[in-house]
């Protein structure tokens, strides 16, 4: 391959995921007829939003974000050399690409609107509480799509639905109308979503830029020190659990022993509802539930993941973690104030080191802007990628069940081997034969028979490895999602390219980002895929993908962590900083390289990985 | 103590004429509270007392004068330099000045609770421009002394140093009268250097303000500041404490201190002590703390030596042996690197940052 990437159109998709370009609408296929815009753009695994094979419906998010993203770099704000980002499948892997610029004259208007438009934002965003306003939007939308009724589909119209005055439409009509708004609901939320998250990367990235000039190659690891401390949102629930942790030890004896049994969530409600402390608990519980346990155990992104609402285990065993170590004397609460006031005596002691006035005030000027705006980056996490998306799938069950009820489906969840623009021929042909009378079939057969054969699709995708970047290399990427949320730069590509031109077993060394301090060595445990993080045994050094907040149990049980993607704010770097442990992160090639048994050597201060013994 | 001999204690900077920069730099960082090994200095007093008691200054002038005369006549100098070293090395140290050293010398004994302890004796410059960096290494060290005679005949032998070939030229040069010539002598009790080195509050290639950086060598420093072994390097910010560079490097040689030989050798590091980090995590961070200590201490960047005691416990086995202004970054007037941009200029110039891709 002579250390370039195949063409999208060269890559060898394995025989037996034949047929699967059918779960994915037409336009995020690679093809002949746009072969030679597609083979002048880089394309690159997309592993932080999806490691694994995609779900049909679960692509919905993806195809929102990449209109909400684009649009506002391209048609809202108009960051002049910047176009979106595309996105394709291969093999059921999802690809995206930073877009070659528009051309001199497009850049130069854009350069005018941004100016205007860009500039506003950054001026009002603090003094006319944005973010406020944004939150209140953004979770009204989120009730109105939770408050969406799935209608059942009655044996006949109830009677105040006709009498005394026939309603004009009825339950058909009603489940069409219910999915259509859901959906309309998802894509409106990915809006909001961009609102203001372009600007706020655009802003860190220019105070990074203005820091690394007056200390040349500062750590990013410092930078990410001086602005954080707004991830305020992402740590709520697990500060409700801590809550109603001391909520269950003040309550007194019962409340805390049945807490931390070993019966299931569910026996641990029906013991606590038997008497007045345990329902106080229990009041408690519900209290804190909505919004703050519609967080997702992964990323958010896939309705496999659940979210604590529905995997009561999560938040359960968390409770008894932390009553116990309460009861240690431990404290499980994160210190804002400490956090808070940490970071300002780091920015204050780096500013008297700058010695020249003028680079003072720069830096200053540089640092307030991203501070004003950066809560955006971290906030809206929350809302939209857990939140909404645990709404979401909450919604799409809703839908699942009444499948299964009617017999188009076998289990709820294989309404998302079907994408967005399928479903709506179920529920239609669902509809169709309810309206039609009695005894009338519909396709089920073809629906099932579909929905097997995707899921065998799909668990054969899984063994797949497809290559990490097709197309052409650029030169040089400053797109700031690009940059900022996939960490890909020059070196990570080149990278990469080792390891298409290189076998495994070849690569002794990879580099990434230096992302959490510290030199450990240990035995490694490739980790692909979320449901195999059971096999973890404790003090190994975790190698997968990508992370996110909610693995927080599985940090207290490793000794470092190593991600192929991600750059310096991603959750793997954010979480190990908190945990205290070494992590390098955006390797690109870690999960192809390393061997579950390696001995490997994890250097988060030079952001290298050594492998320093082969298992087996 | 009397005229001749200062404790570190009492030579500060106020002492500097009378004991050397080298020796008020030790006293400056004592009576901060550093941990210098201790020690004490024969003063420059000592010295002319030494010279007056042997008549010295005529003998040495008529000695020199053919010098003076044809100064690039290097053969001639040598010999000069050599024979005027002999003289001050047969002379006789006055009682007086010989009883001060030897009482310094067993009161440096009581403390460290043995008799005859070790100590490196070293010439301490008075003139200022002699103490430059330039100059480091100019005058003779002598390590492992040990007793109060062996004590007193290096003294003398720093004093000949005064003489050596290019500190004579260096006189001369700079029109300085050789009767004016004097320094001081620092008598420090040795540190066993298990490892040593040297440490930078600024970085020395970038000139960053908010790192320290560290480097060390197993065995005594001479080796890495002659340039023959190659350090482990730290870069340690100094605001957070992360470390943002570590490169242990292989370290194959060092240089300790021979006993038999009773000079320094340079040896090969064992095996298995080649490849790993010469500090403990512990042992990095008290550096790093004692070095923004002295940077603040002294309100300018540092180059600071540094050794640590192998036969003491940590923290008591870390000690700094000597701190110099760091001079090349310092003394660069530092204009604005970015200049005076407002937010907006910045966020508009990364904002039309372009992003290239190579075209077919």
């Amino acid at each position: 391959m002579n250390g370039k990437f195949p063409r999208p159109l060269e890559i060898e998709i394995p025989e037996n995921l034949k047929d699967w370009e059918e779960m994915y609408p037409p336009h995020y296929i690679f093809s002949k007829d746009r072969e030679s815009w597609e083979n002048r753009q880089f394309w690159f695994l997309d592993k932080i939003h999806a490691p694994d094979p995609m779900y049909p419906f679960d692509l919905i998010f993806h195809e929102a974000w990449q209109i909400a993203l684009s649009q506002y770099t391209t048609r809202v704000f108009c960051i002049p050399p910047a176009q979106g980002v595309a996105q394709r499948i291969a093999g059921c892997y999802f690809y995206i690409c930073a877009i070659e610029p528009p051309s001199e004259e497009t850049i130069a208007r854009k350069a005018e609107l941004f100016q205007k438009r860009a500039f506003h934002v950054f001026q009002n965003y603090k003094r006319e509480n944005y973010y406020e306003k944004w939150e209140k939007n953004f979770r009204a939308l989120g009730e109105e799509i939770k408050n969406i009724e799935v209608p059942d589909l009655p044996t006949f119209e109830p009677e105040e639905r006709v009498l005394p005055v026939p309603r004009g439409y009825y339950s058909s009509y009603d489940l069409m109308e219910a999915y259509n708004r859901i959906i309309d609901g998802i894509f409106k939320a990915w809006q909001y979503h961009f609102q203001y998250l372009n600007l706020s990367y655009l802003a860190y990235l220019t105070f990074a830029d203005t820091v690394r000039k007056l200390f040349p190659s500062i750590s990013e690891s410092v930078i990410g020190k001086m602005v954080a401390g707004a991830y305020v949102v992402m740590f709520r629930p697990e500060e409700e659990l801590a809550k109603l942790a001391r909520l269950a030890i003040s309550l007194g004896g019962n409340v805390r022993d049945i807490l931390t049994s070993d019966r299931t969530p569910e026996e641990k409600l029906e013991e606590l509802s038997n008497f007045p402390e345990g329902r106080e608990w229990i009041h408690a519980f519900e209290e804190a539930r909505d919004p703050w346990f519609y967080v997702s155990v992964g990323s958010g992104w896939f309705h496999y993941e659940g979210s604590w609402i529905n995997t009561l285990e999560v938040p359960f065993s968390y409770i008894k973690n932390y009553i116990e170590r309460i009861e240690k004397g431990e404290r499980v609460e994160r210190d804002l104030e400490t956090i808070d006031s940490e970071r300002e005596k780091l920015v204050r002691e780096y500013m008297d080191l700058i010695k020249n006035e003028e680079d003072r005030k720069t830096f200053e000027d540089s640092y307030n802007i991203c501070r004003d705006i950066y809560d955006y980056a971290e906030n809206h996490l929350f809302w939209v990628e857990h939140w909404f998306h645990t709404i979401v799938f909450e919604k799409m069950r809703e839908f699942g069940r009444l499948f299964t009820r009617y017999g188009m489906l076998e289990n709820e969840d294989d309404i998302f081997l079907f994408n967005r623009f399928e479903i709506p021929m179920i529920i239609e042909d669902l509809v169709t034969s309810w309206a039609l009378g009695e005894n009338i079939p519909a396709r089920s057969e073809y629906w099932k028979r579909k929905a097997e054969k995707r899921k065998d699709i799909l668990e054969k995708a899984r063994a797949w490895n497809p290559p990490p970047a097709l197309g052409t290399v650029p030169e040089e990427i400053a797109e700031p999602f690009t940059v900022m949320l996939w960490g890909i730069t020059s070196e990570k590509v080149s990278e990469w390219i080792k390891g298409v031109t290189y076998t495994a077993e070849d690569v002794t060394e990879i580099k990434g980002f230096a992302a959490s301090g510290g030199v450990v060595e240990g035995r490694a445990r490739v980790i692909r895929f979320l449901d195999e993080i059971t096999e973890l045994e404790e003090g190994e050094i975790l190698v997968c993908p990508n992370t996110n907040p909610s693995w927080a149990p599985v940090f207290t049980r490793i000794k470092a962590a190593v991600t192929d993607i991600g750059g310096l704010t991603s959750h793997a770097a954010i979480v190990s900083r908190e945990y205290g442990l070494p992590s390098v992160t955006g390797t690109g090639i870690a999960t192809q390289v390393i061997k579950t048994g390696d001995i490997i050597r994890v250097d988060g201060d030079q952001g290298t990985v050594v492998i320093l013994e082969r298992s087996g | 103590m009397g005229d001749f001999v200062l404790s570190f204690e009492e030579a500060d900077k106020r002492k500097l004429n009378l004991v050397g920069g080298k020796v008020s730099g030790l006293g400056e960082l004592l009576k901060a509270g550093f941990p210098v090994p201790p020690g004490f200095a024969v003063t420059s007093v000592a010295y002319r007392e030494f010279i007056r008691y042997n008549s010295l200054t005529e003998k040495i002038d008529e000695l020199l004068s053919p010098i003076i005369e044809s100064p690039d006549n290097y053969t001639l100098l040598e010999e000069v330099s050599s024979r005027i070293r002999n003289l001050i090395e047969k002379s006789e140290i006055p009682e007086v000045i010989k009883d001060e050293v030897l009482s310094a010398y067993f009161r440096l004994g009581e403390i460290s609770g043995i008799s005859d302890p070790g100590v490196a004796v070293r010439s301490s410059a008075t003139a200022e421009d002699m103490d430059d960096a330039s100059f480091a290494g100019q005058h003779d060290t002598y390590l492992n002394v040990r007793g109060g005679e062996e004590v007193i005949d290096k003294v003398r032998r720093c004093w000949a140093s005064l003489f050596t070939p290019r500190v004579i030229l260096y006189r001369i040069r700079h029109g300085i009268d050789h009767s004016e010539a004097q320094m001081g002598v620092a008598v420090q009790k040795m540190v066993k250097s298990e490892k040593s080195g040297v440490m930078f509050t600024i970085h020395p290639t970038s000139g960053r303000r908010d790192v320290v950086v560290v480097e060390a060598v197993w065995g005594l420093g001479e080796g890495l500041v002659s340039g023959i072994c190659t350090p482990d390097s730290h870069v340690i910010n100094k605001i957070t404490h992360d470390v943002e560079e570590r490169r242990i490097s292989s370290k194959e040689i060092m240089v300790v201190y021979d006993e038999e030989k009773m000079d320094n050798v340079t040896v090969e590091v064992p095996e298995n002590m080649k490849a790993i980090p010469c500090l403990s995590d512990e042992e990095l961070s008290e550096l790093v703390r004692i070095a923004r200590e002295i940077e603040k201490y002294y309100g300018t960047p540092q180059d600071i030596e540094w050794a640590i005691d192998g036969t003491l416990k940590f923290p008591h086995n870390v000690f700094i042996l000597q701190s110099r202004p760091e001079t090349v970054w310092s003394k660069k007037d530092r204009g604005p690197v970015i200049g005076r941009k407002s937010g907006y200029d910045l966020i508009m110039d990364m904002a039309l940052k372009t992003f290239k891709i190579p075209k077919r």
